[in-house]
């Protein structure tokens, strides 16, 4: 699924709106607090306490802003598969061809490691400098599906780049199912505060073309010029 | 009920007035509830200085790359330590401490209803802040699983040493008294209430604080069992196996946890409306609808907390991102108050106008900031960001300080009987301004580009150098207006001027009575004023000027 695709639409279009009650809200408090200070006015603007049909008319108004708002946030989670809870279900949508590759991720007090199920290739680090961070490899242009889980504490899987992030728990497998459309590789952080060296808990996701995939999970090795 | 019912309930006898006495001993075992009120008042005052400090040396800490001012373990207590003790010791007890001073005295009520429960409660809450803090003479230092303090992580297994035993401690201890004392006061509003006082004349402060205290009612139980299941890992870490354990603790947990940060806000829309009509100089506007506003919106509070889940894969996300939604409802239309005041009144601008003028606009960058991470798909990106550390802290920090600091300079001189300085006073409201926006604003960008939030430091490649110095930087100037009121204080409190009864020109009964106000609130000197509305001192301004 594209999480930055939706994300991007989503909060960019939240982005205005905010940006436009910021600018009415402000300018109408500007506004009075230029008109209406006391030394320009002698007498009160206007002298109602309440006018009731203004006041329901705008809780109409605000009901349906809420209406619009829960209709955005709910058709975009649906569009991202109800963040992947019940990506199971929804698996079976897809055609015999595209059945998602499966990569185990497992977290644990202060790294990541990857298992890869039908193969013994695994991928681990220490994440105790940028250069032993482990590195998850996975294909391109294919569904994959991570399964979270850790070892310990709960910790978050987190890629900022690709607008991701899902909790890993100890004795509980969430799932990730997501596509991506080009090489590349994503820095990942631990975004669950999990103790003393939380902030080093960094790691990265390579996407390689199917084929150089199938070469690693074989060997264990990406082939030497392999895409970055 | 109507409001031309004559009266609520059965007035009380007032005994005869008697000088109270001022020994510490007389302090601690008073049951007059503007004393209880300003300790706790005054013990948060001191807390918010103290844990604020915690704050100013982790912004030091992450000024810039790499920096070795706290070693991972201490940063990850100090955070630990200034989220829990900004939540439990001193917004909190901020919301229901005013409450516990203001609404006695604004329903015309000679004190609160059980006042030695009441008491009971401060000193639980003494008790629980020592408690808390008290992990720091620990070996192995304060807690520092956070301050929501998600198991298995705050486990004997993961997390061994006494500081968790004490926090644990402290924060049960610290919620019972809040608990008891949010229960008084809503008994007090409930059946304590003068003559003529009907529920639909009170203060918008006081209905604030009613509906405030619903939700502490309804909300704090669920923390005493969350802090039960805690205490239950620490003596069996085994039971943290278990998902459902794990998992379960968050929803309890969080069924309190966001109630509880519209107690931290609630009285202080309250203070914010009281102030806004005051010094705009007319009736507030939209009473009736505010007043259903707050109690729709601390009913709709009580349906919202996994919206804090989002990102478990454990929680019907859809459910809470319609609820928490539908907030902005309520929210609006308390909004509406706020800018019809504003719009329809003659303004002057003393120090606690500032603050509330102040808190309109930086509340609504958290509040709107609320509505994306209410959505999933925005929050699978942003929770456990900076952007989601910059959202609360302009609800807490830039909003409901600056309507605890509204309230603080416009009923100071009513609780105290002396004037504040203006001039350093609007110091601190500039430096504040500045300060807030110039802290918070920057974690949204820091957030949004990839900065989790609780690392004690990051590396110079991930570039979140320039942002976080500014952060820092904002965060002396919040130092130095924290410095400015401290000083505003005791300058007050050594060269005193006193204070009229009514400095401001109020519209409730609070500013009927003396400064400081009588042991039992009114005396035949200042009797409790006729009330035919929710401004009966504007309304008998009103009267003179006709007659």
């Amino acid at each position: 699924m594209d999480y930055r695709g939706v994300f991007d639409q989503v909060f960019g279009l939240q982005v205005w709106i905010a940006a436009g009650v910021f600018v009415l809200v402000t300018g109408l408090l500007l506004g009075a607090l230029v008109l209406n200070r006391a030394r320009r006015r002698d007498k009160l603007p206007f002298a109602a306490a309440e006018h009731n049909p203004l006041e329901i008319t705008f809780a109409v108004f605000l009901g349906g802003a809420a209406a619009f708002l829960v209709w955005l946030s709910l058709s975009n989670n649906h569009r991202l598969d109800y963040g992947d809870t019940l990506a199971v279900a929804h698996q079976t949508g897809l055609a015999p061809g595209r059945q998602p590759v499966r990569v185990d991720v497992t977290a644990f007090q202060w790294c990541w490691s990857a298992a890869y199920p039908g193969s013994t290739t695994t991928v681990s680090g220490s994440c105790a400098t940028p250069a032993a961070r482990p590195v998850i490899v996975v294909p391109q242009g294919v569904p994959v599906e991570f399964a979270l889980t850790s070892r310990d504490v709960v910790h978050a899987f987190w890629v900022p780049d690709l607008a991701v992030k899902r909790d890993a728990y100890p004795d509980h497998v969430n799932t990730l199912l997501m596509t991506f459309p080009e090489t590349g590789q994503w820095l990942g952080r631990c975004s669950e505060y999990c103790g003393t060296y939380h902030k080093d808990m960094d790691f990265y996701v390579r996407a390689v073309p199917p084929a150089q995939y199938q070469a690693f999970v074989q060997t264990g090795a990406l082939p030497a010029g392999a895409a970055t | 009920m109507t409001a031309t019912e004559p009266r609520a309930t059965v007035e009380e006898p007032r005994p005869a007035p008697h000088r109270a006495r001022t020994t510490v001993l007389a302090w601690v075992t008073s049951t007059d509830h503007k004393r209880i009120g300003l300790l706790t008042l005054g013990t948060a005052v001191v807390l918010m200085i103290s844990i604020g400090g915690l704050a100013l040396t982790m912004r030091a800490q992450l000024a810039q790359p790499q920096l070795d001012v706290l070693s991972p373990d201490r940063y990850n207590q100090f955070f630990t330590m200034h989220g829990s003790g900004m939540i439990y010791l001193v917004m909190t007890p901020f919301a229901i401490g005013l409450g516990l001073y203001l609404v006695p005295l604004q329903i015309g009520a000679p004190n609160v209803a059980a006042p030695r429960t009441t008491m009971l409660g401060y000193w639980l809450y003494l008790g629980g802040a020592v408690t808390m803090l008290s992990g720091f003479a620990t070996s192995s230092g304060a807690a520092d699983h956070g301050w929501y303090a998600y198991p298995p992580l705050a486990g004997t297994r993961f997390t061994p040493g006494p500081g968790v035993d004490l926090w644990i401690a402290g924060v049960a201890l610290a919620g019972t008294g809040m608990l008891l004392m949010a229960a008084t006061v809503l008994w007090t509003a409930l059946v304590k209430r003068t003559r003529g006082m009907t529920l639909l004349r009170m203060p918008v402060f006081s209905w604030s604080v009613v509906a405030t205290n619903l939700m502490v009612i309804g909300a704090f139980p669920s923390l005493l069992v969350a802090m039960g299941i805690l205490a239950a890992g620490r003596v069996n870490p085994a039971i943290f196996s278990d998902n459902t354990w794990n998992i379960g603790y968050q929803h309890v947990f969080w069924f309190f946890g966001h109630p509880v940060v519209y107690v931290m806000f609630f009285p202080f829309v309250g203070a914010v409306a009281e102030v806004l009509a005051v010094f705009g100089g007319r009736r507030y506007f939209g009473y009736k609808i505010t007043v259903v506003s707050l109690l729709a919106f601390a009913a709709l509070s009580m349906s919202v907390w996994g919206h804090h889940m989002f990102s478990t894969g454990q929680a019907e996300n859809d459910y809470y991102s319609l609820t928490s939604i539908l907030l902005l409802v309520p929210a609006g239309l308390e909004y509406f108050g706020f800018l019809a005041t504003l719009l329809g009144g003659r303004l002057r601008f003393p120090t606690p106008m500032l603050f509330a003028v102040a808190f309109v606009p930086q509340f609504l960058i958290g509040g709107l900031t609320g509505i994306m991470i209410a959505t999933p798909a925005v929050d699978y990106q942003v929770t456990d960001s900076y952007f989601i550390v910059g959202h609360w802290h302009y609800t807490l920090a830039a909003g409901s300080l600056f309507g605890f600091f509204a309230g603080f300079y416009y009923w100071f001189p009513k609780a105290t009987g002396l004037l504040l300085r203006e001039r350093i006073a609007k110091a601190h409201f500039w430096f504040w301004l500045v300060g807030t926006n110039a802290t918070f604003l920057p974690m949204f960008w820091l957030g949004l580009h990839g900065m989790p939030r609780r690392i004690a430091s990051y590396l110079p490649q991930d570039g979140f150098g320039t942002a976080n110095l500014i952060a820092t930087l904002g965060s002396g100037l919040l130092a130095i207006g924290t410095v400015l009121f401290v000083v505003d204080v005791v300058v007050s409190i050594v060269r005193p001027r006193r204070a009229p009864d009514d400095p401001w020109g109020g519209f409730t009964l609070e500013w009927a009575t003396s400064s400081p106000p009588p042991p039992q609130n009114f005396d035949p000197a200042h009797p409790v004023p006729p009330i035919h509305s929710y401004a009966p001192l504007l309304d008998l301004r009103a009267g003179e000027g006709r007659a």
